[in-house]
């Protein structure tokens, strides 16, 4: 617990550090920055379009970030989430598009189903090449987002095409579409899918059999095959695991916000959960609040733009100052800095087992 | 003969000029990766150069003092990867999409609140990188159209191929580096500081960074717009796995992505959908990957093996 | 004054609170092959880590050709002549062997390396030495025994006067080690002064002029080659100490509960291959295997229990083969392990001392109904085995990296004796932990032998081999050098075995 304390108190300091930045870059083309920050506010959560904006944000970015982090939990490095995100998407769009003789809920369950489903097999093809043949799975997954976003592309600008001038399908089925909720924003009721399948997913990562296992593998994969635990098929379990979890949230935006798969649509939501992830080191528990957080800086981006001069880009700055800042693990830990600068040493780990001896 | 309309001079030309950006972005992708360090921030540092060069050049009317300043951008984006990195322990894909993202949205800001656009910016006062007029070339038609009215900068991204490999691979320098990316305790052993070799590394990464982003902005095009880079960098930490981080193999890797992206483009209009040809490149660097990996494993578990009972090399009773 | 070219006097040296050598002691002659011996652990990588500077010493002086020198770094240490190859070599594998004898010493031209000059002076110390290598080959191209005569190159051509060798026969074949002292030998002729680090009796004796003896990290004596014998260096390696007090019950042993058969399995290095070894455990018996780390006890355990191929031969638990099953099988079929490296192995360090008891549980039903983890029932179990085996403190809520070493190996120990395995595979089982500890998982193996359980044990430690085993197997470069049973074994026999001496030989040790 003190250690969540502390990682709190980092956190604020970050925080304030960023907020001093961006007060600076406010305040040089003449804008009062607490007003600013205040109509940030404001346009993040104030009104129902804001908040829905705010939600909208949300949504997908947490299950992103915690397809991110269950890999991370694992030991997986998965880049990949992004393209995952895309081939869920197609599939919920083919899906939703075609098979309007399934009854409703057959039918939206099937969306899903074929969203996790293909994004698995997607997820799969990074994680057999590390485990059976020591792929490093960042190269891999950043270079498999490109031919998954290629094939998404193919196809709704081909066999899927809507025959508009955007690359887009066609609609799916209204039996699958997703309820929005707080219109004209795009929440929709997936958000609350989101919401379930998250703490499905921290629940099984913390409570079941195969989460043990993830964790066991993640932490110490030698220690894991010593127990009887085979660390190559968990690695594959776990970035299809993530792998679902991305291929939910293109069903969503699909499903809830377009109603049609767009080209493209997931540009960059799957980094930005990744980075959600990241900033809390991968936390189950912390992590879809560091996506609400990003989530609404988004929104609240827009609202300040909108209400005063301040353009839009300095929010997405100050956010990228944010985590710049809040990647330096050593920063504002200067206690641990000293261990672990000991520790990098790369002479003494020798020295140590010989004193074991 | 369609083959013929496919593949002709001008597909080549348009492979070369394309390539060019994604072969700086690759080069400054391979620098770090000779020091083990995976630069995804190449994006950002190409961005932060597009813009400096275009605002630079657009206030002084210089194009090489745009040139120059826009490579000092690179490097004082770089230099905060370092720090994050090396001092911070920052992770390095993370704070290299970090930098992105600053990059993305810094230089939206900055054209916004500096230059007074959104969007784009473009004017007349831009001066853009020279091109080289080889007046020998006008006589032979082929030649003519292929390597006449260059940008300087495209024909340097080609030189600056060459000396890095010779940098990398002669040079006193690169032999360190290619030892502290390999094997950093022996080269610790050997006497040399791995960390100031891995801050140069990036160091010189980020002027390369920028000089990529000036040569898109103002070589490759004479304008700034947002988010300018769309993927270059991306594509050009992917041509350096694809060339293995060796300079020249890394430069192939981007004429084969551009030959690609300019064939794509064309088969189009035949009904083989773009995308197709587009996506191989990644496909095939995943599969070079993958067979390097496996025949490096396979190579080690022999080593291994209990019932190989000489070692790999006999011919050392060859010599004595 | 001193007319050494190395002296080392009253070195100490501490790791956090492990000592590792404590006044250390050690005088080089120019010109002479000088060996430094110990068993594991005895201090002597460590006393030449100290005299290359690769970290700093405690207290002590150090004198490099009659000057004192404090602060040493490698840098220096390169300066003042000497240099050392490491029992690791620090040779990039991707870059050639000239570049990597180059490298860090590049003669230049201009900002480029000059490689025709650095080839023509390499090549004048092949010529010199006879040491043959292809300079154009990369690292990852050549073997072992190459790579080393490519260290030795390179750190003479930095200069070296004095060479540092540590263990370098343990990655060479016979072959290539008889190789090796050809090259010590032509450089003694030189006039360079070589420190050989070792722990086998017939090459020191074959080798060298002097004999410096470590034990547990204090100097112990150094005498003269043709002084002394292999049954006085062994006895001054091990030394005599009282033993723990342990009873051994009554040999009860049943049917066979393990047989090896013509083993063959991969080894990390030369010398730790498996190449052909059976035994066999029974129920009620503890068989003890005796070596010297790295001569392929780990790599034996491994193949045993199921985290390395076995590339050859049959492993039968209970009269089921088990050969290349899985991990997980092999423990249903009844195998319980303690692993060699409790940090590495045994426990997953940052979870807590519940989640490491039940981690060979989880497919249990009592432990995980439908694959959700009872918690409760976990917990439990976990205080149940912490007050059995008096794991502290009684928190099983918290990580294990907080424990002392004695309570983590604790909690491997109840983990792995709480299964009634049908075999016990404890490797090192107490090493690093206190006395307490020592004592008390010592007795834990002898009462799981009198539940009938056979126990595999393999220890470095001989005090450990010979108070507990009822039958000895010593292992030395892959291979049996000799079994003993409980009542003919001593410590020096033992010591001699495995130092590579003979059974024949051993009798009269």
């Amino acid at each position: 617990m003190r250690d969540f304390g502390k990682s709190l108190i980092r956190f604020a300091l970050i925080i304030a550090l960023s907020l001093v930045i961006g007060a600076i870059f406010i305040m040089i083309i003449g804008e009062n920055p607490i007003s600013a920050y205040a109509a940030l506010v404001k346009g993040a959560f104030v009104g129902k379009l804001n908040l829905g904006k705010t939600l909208a944000n949300f949504t997908p970015l947490m299950l992103t970030a915690l397809a991110f982090a269950v890999g991370a939990k694992g030991g997986a490095f998965n880049v990949g989430v992004e393209g995952e995100v895309f081939l869920g998407g197609i599939a919920a769009a083919y899906i939703g598009i075609h098979w309007g003789f399934l009854p409703m809920p057959i039918h939206l369950l099937a969306c899903f189903l074929g969203a996790m489903i293909v994004a698995a097999m997607w997820a799969f093809i990074p994680g057999a090449l590390k485990a059976y043949y020591g792929v490093n799975e960042v190269c891999s997954t950043i270079l498999l987002n490109y031919v998954a976003f290629y094939i998404t592309s193919y196809l709704v600008s081909g066999p899927m095409s809507a025959g508009v001038a955007n690359a887009q399908s066609d609609p799916v089925a209204d039996q699958v579409k997703l309820y929005q909720f707080m219109k004209p924003s795009s929440a929709n009721v997936g958000m609350f899918i989101a919401i379930i399948v998250g703490i499905i997913a921290i629940w099984i990562l913390n409570k079941t059999t195969f989460g043990y296992k993830i964790r066991t593998v993640g932490l110490n994969a030698s220690h894991a095959e010593y127990v009887g635990i085979n660390p190559k098929h968990t690695f594959v379990k776990t970035m299809i695991f993530s792998g679902v979890l991305g291929g939910i949230a293109g069903c969503i935006e699909i499903l809830g916000v377009h109603g049609y798969f767009l080209n493209n649509f997931a540009a960059n939501i799957g980094f930005n959960g990744m980075l959600a992830a990241l900033v809390v080191k991968n936390n189950l528990i912390l992590t879809p609040f560091m996506a609400f957080f990003l989530g609404a800086l988004k929104s609240g981006a827009l609202g300040l733009q909108q209400a005063t001069s301040v353009p839009k880009s300095i929010v997405d700055t100050i956010t990228a100052v944010f985590i710049i800042i809040a990647t330096m693990d050593l920063l504002f830990q200067f206690k641990k800095k000293k261990q672990i600068q000991q520790s990098d040493e790369p002479l003494k780990p020798e020295a140590s087992q010989e004193k074991e001896a | 003969m369609t083959f013929e309309k496919i593949i002709n001079l001008s597909l080549i030309y348009a492979t070369l000029r394309s390539a060019t950006p994604i072969i700086y972005a690759s080069l400054c992708a391979a620098i770090t990766q000779q020091a083990d360090i995976l630069n995804i921030g190449t994006e950002g540092i190409m961005l932060t150069g597009a813009f400096t060069a275009v605002t630079v050049s657009y206030l002084t009317g210089s194009w090489l003092l745009a040139v120059i300043v826009a490579m000092l951008a690179g490097l004082v984006m770089a230099s905060v990867i370092a720090v994050g990195h090396l001092k911070y322990g920052a992770e390095i894909t993370a704070i290299g999409i970090g930098i992105n993202m600053f990059a993305l949205a810094f230089t939206k800001y900055m054209l916004n609140s500096l230059l007074g656009k959104t969007g784009s910016f473009t004017d007349p006062k831009i001066i853009g990188i020279p091109k080289v007029h080889l007046a020998f070339l006008d006589n032979s038609p082929a030649l003519n159209e292929l390597f006449n009215n260059w940008a300087v900068t495209e024909w340097f991204a080609f030189i600056l191929v060459g000396i890095l490999t010779f940098v990398l691979f002669k040079t006193v320098w690169g032999l360190r580096l290619r030892a502290v990316g390999k094997f950093p305790m022996a080269a610790q052993t050997a006497g040399i500081n791995v960390t100031a070799m891995r801050y140069q590394a990036l160091a010189i990464s980020g002027l390369v960074g920028g000089l990529a982003g000036a040569h898109l902005s103002l070589g490759y095009s004479k304008m700034f717009t947002e988010n300018m880079t769309n993927g270059r960098g991306f594509m050009g930490v992917a041509a350096m796995f694809f060339g293995g981080a060796h300079p020249v193999l890394t430069a192939i890797g981007c004429l084969v992505f551009g030959f690609a992206d300019s064939i794509g483009a064309r088969l189009q209009a035949y009904g083989v959908p773009s995308q197709f040809v587009l996506l191989m490149p990644y496909v095939v660097t995943v599969a070079v990957l993958a067979i390097s990996m496996a025949t490096k494993q396979s190579r080690e578990a022999r080593k291994k093996s209990a019932l190989i009972t000489t070692a790999p090399s006999t011919l050392t009773e060859k010599r004595g | 004054m001193s007319s050494f070219v190395v002296e080392m006097k009253g070195i100490n040296k501490n790791f956090g609170e492990v000592c590792a050598v404590k006044n250390g002691h050690i005088q080089v002659e120019k010109g002479e092959i000088h060996a430094l011996i110990g068993e594991n652990g005895a201090g002597k990588s460590t006393m030449m880590k100290l005299l290359y500077g690769l970290f700093p010493h405690d207290a002590g002086d150090i004198w490099v050709s009659e000057k004192q020198i404090k602060n040493m770094t490698p840098k220096r240490a390169i300066d003042l002549g000497i240099g050392m190859v490491h029992q690791e070599f620090m040779l990039v594998n991707e870059l050639t062997v000239l570049e990597n004898i180059l490298l860090g010493f590049e003669p230049k031209k201009g900002l480029t390396v000059d490689f025709a000059t650095g080839r023509a002076q390499v090549q004048q110390f092949i010529d010199q030495y006879g040491l043959d290598i292809q300079m154009d080959k990369r690292i990852h191209q050549i073997s072992v025994g190459e790579a080393q005569r490519v260290e030795i190159i390179k750190i003479l051509s930095r200069g070296a006067e004095i060479i540092i060798l540590d263990e370098p026969t343990a990655v060479l074949t016979p072959q290539e080690a008889d190789g090796l002292f050809e090259i010590l030998k032509k450089l003694k002729a030189d006039g360079k002064s070589v420190i050989f680090i070792s722990h086998k009796l017939d090459e020191v004796m074959k080798i060298s002029d002097r004999i410096s003896v470590m034990r547990q990290g204090a100097y112990i004596g150094t005498v003269q080659k043709t002084e002394t014998n292999p049954a006085q260096l062994a006895q001054m390696m091990i030394g005599r100490e009282v033993f723990l007090n342990i009873k051994k019950s009554e040999v009860n042993s049943g049917a066979k509960v393990l047989d090896v058969q013509d083993l063959w399995t991969s080894g990390e290095k030369e010398i730790s291959k498996i190449r052909g070894i059976s035994f066999e455990v029974h129920e009620g018996e503890i068989l003890g295997i005796a070596g010297i780390d790295g001569n392929g006890q780990s790599e034996l355990i491994e193949a045993i229990t199921g985290l390395r191929k076995v590339e050859k031969g049959k492993v039968i638990l209970a009269g089921e083969a088990i050969t290349n099953l899985s991990v997980s099988n092999i423990r249903a079929k009844g195998m319980t392990h303690i692993p060699e490296d409790r940090n590495k192995r045994g426990l997953n360090r940052a979870l807590t001392i519940w989640e490491n008891i039940i981690a060979t549980h989880i497919g249990d039903q009592a432990f995980s109904k439908n694959k959700v983890l009872s918690l409760q029932h976990s917990i439990d179990y976990a205080n149940e085995l912490a007050e059995q085996f008096d794991i502290r403190p009684r928190d099983v809520t918290m990580p294990t990296q907080s424990l002392s070493g004695g309570n983590a190996q604790k909690v491997v120990v109840a983990r792995e004796v709480a299964m009634n395995g049908k075999l016990l595979v404890a490797s090192q089982p107490t090493r690093g932990v206190d006395i307490g500890a020592i004592e008390s998982i010592r007795s834990i193996l002898e009462k799981v032998k009198e539940q009938g359980t056979g126990v595999l044990l393999v220890s470095a430690d001989l005090e450990e081999i010979l108070s507990l085993s009822d039958r000895i197997i010593v292992m030395f470069e892959g291979k049996i050098s000799g079994t003993l049973t409980a009542s003919e074994a001593t410590d020096t026999k033992l010591g001699y075995l495995m130092m590579g001496g003979k059974t024949e030989e051993a009798a009269h040790a």
